[in-house]
């Protein structure tokens, strides 16, 4: 068994929009049997998970040039084409 | 017979009448028995959560904090609790659970009279408008017409400074065909954007420029809550002239109240989101007709990651403090908003295409104004937090926030009604 990835889902207060996301990620990680966890934080707290962490999901705007892969999840909240961002979270826990 | 029975209800307090009212609205929005009640008793548990922070806050802090006071004569006697908190007190308002349709019955019809492009499917943050209402509820001791008529009022004003502002937030933000009919956002734009803009004339301040990767690595800490819990807990223990075992203690209860309540409301919100998404929904069906650009009203919590606004709050943090210790007439500690700082500015410093110099300016002009008015209106929101059954301390200590007290919008509605009602 492969060692269990670290989703980071962020937002500006790592209460409203990420729990909706959060929940979408760990729905979609069940549903495609990938073994990974998700953390939920705010955008600013992002530093001290970075290291230990394979991607990050946020549904706000990077604040800055992060080590690892960063997925934009805004078309969670507007339920547009939400199937893109189900593939991109895919493809970077594939790698 | 009917009377006595909602009569009854209603005493049960908010953890009874919110999941029972939710329960009822999700079945109207068809989601079955199971997932409403579910969400029900969530929301119900949330409620639980948060009434366990605020004790846990109020009991302490308020004690320390009145220590301060007769030692150093530092008046800052009233709590300011955070925006998890009065969200939480604004949910719990008996207005509550029928403001959500008629919140999006107000955002359908002025979708249909072109008043407005701004399709809301932002339901958490109704609770702003809900704030307004409940607040007005307690001034007019209970007229339930101006309490409804209050929180419209302030939708309409939130959505208008939405489309105001929309134009702005794809440019700067990269956020297309989305607007941010964030109460908050919306309140502190409105005074933070034209004074943001009178500070860009200013000859010798209008060419200053700061670069947001430093500020972000020397303010660090500022965004940590638990951290910032912890400094400020220890400071305000020494101040109260706490014996060094003690003053760490207050800095470990504190640190756990700003860790934990923001996961208290997250439970609330867990709760909310099958109705949300019943409401979404419902909004994105509806034809509004073509020609014309709408836009989808999200969470302001999308743009305040930008480096920009991430560094202008964190800047804003110490200044805050500090305004509350020297500003005349101002009795409120900032502590639970401290990390909320970043919604408020997100609109000032969009409006400076990211000038930090010049967001820091305008928002301390902004968080001034907040604390005034938080202060002034600190009686309104300890008893609409009295109503919602919280846990408050004995004696003189008040509560307030930045989010919900130091509202422009929320307090020059209040003033508005107060005229009216004498």
């Amino acid at each position: 068994m492969n060692k269990q990835k670290v989703i980071l889902v962020a937002c500006g207060t790592g209460i409203a929009t990420s729990t909706v996301v959060c929940k979408k990620v760990e729905d979609l990680i069940k549903a495609n049997n990938i073994n990974a966890r998700v953390i939920q934080c705010k955008i600013s707290e992002v530093p001290g998970y970075e290291d230990d962490a394979d991607l990050l999901v946020t549904t706000t705007i990077a604040s800055r040039a992060y080590k690892i892969p960063v997925v934009k999840a805004i078309n969670y909240l507007t339920n547009i084409n939400t199937q893109k961002v189900d593939q991109a979270i895919i493809d970077a826990l594939k790698e | 017979m009917l009377l006595k029975v909602v009569q009854y209800i209603l005493n049960l307090g908010p953890t009874v009448i919110l999941p029972l009212t939710i329960t009822i609205m999700g079945v109207c929005f068809k989601l079955g028995f199971k997932k409403s009640f579910k969400s029900g008793i969530t929301i119900g548990v949330g409620f639980v959560g948060i009434n366990l922070v605020i004790g846990l806050l109020t009991s302490n802090l308020g004690a320390a904090t009145s220590e301060m006071v007769t030692r150093y004569g530092l008046h800052l006697s009233i709590l300011d609790v955070g925006w998890p908190a009065a969200a939480a007190i604004s949910w719990a308002s008996p207005i509550a659970a029928i403001m959500i349709p008629i919140a999006m019955l107000v955002n359908v019809i002025l979708l249909f009279l072109k008043f407005t492009n701004v399709v809301d499917i932002d339901i958490w943050n109704y609770w702003h408008f809900t704030a307004a209402g409940a607040t007005v509820l307690v001034l007019t001791h209970g007229n339930w017409g101006l309490a409804i008529l209050a929180a419209v009022l302030y939708e309409i004003a939130v959505l208008k400074i939405a489309d105001w502002t929309a134009p702005m937030v794809e440019e700067f933000y990269g956020l297309e065909g989305v607007s941010l009919p964030t109460g908050s956002t919306a309140a502190c734009g409105l005074i933070g954007i034209p004074v943001a803009k009178v500070i860009g004339m200013i000859p010798g301040i209008k060419n200053l420029k700061a670069d947001p990767e430093s500020i972000q690595k020397r303010f660090g800490v500022f965004g940590e809550p638990m951290m910032m819990g912890l400094v400020l807990g220890v400071l305000i223990g020494f101040l109260a002239g706490y014996d060094i075992g003690k003053c760490i203690q207050l800095g470990i209860i504190m640190a756990g109240v700003m860790f934990l309540m923001p996961r208290m409301v997250k439970i609330l919100m867990e709760g909310l989101i099958p109705i949300s998404e019943g409401v979404r929904e419902f909004l994105q069906k509806t034809n509004f007709g073509k020609d014309r650009k709408l836009t989808i009203g999200l969470d302001a919590a999308v743009a305040v990651g930008h480096p920009a606004v991430i560094a202008t709050a964190l800047v804003l943090v110490p200044i805050t403090l500090f305004l509350a210790v020297i500003l005349p007439g101002n009795k409120v500690l900032p502590f639970g908003d401290l990390t909320t700082i970043c919604f408020y500015v997100a609109f000032i410093v969009g409006s400076t295409k990211g000038n930090i110099i010049h967001s820091v300016l305008s928002g301390t002009v902004v968080m001034s104004l907040a604390l005034l008015m938080a202060t002034n209106i600190a009686s309104f929101h300890t008893e609409i937090a009295k109503m919602a059954q919280f846990t408050m301390p004995k004696g003189a200590t008040m509560i307030s926030s930045l989010d919900l007290g130091g509202n422009f919008l929320n307090w020059i509605i209040i003033k508005i009604f107060q005229v009216f009602t004498g």
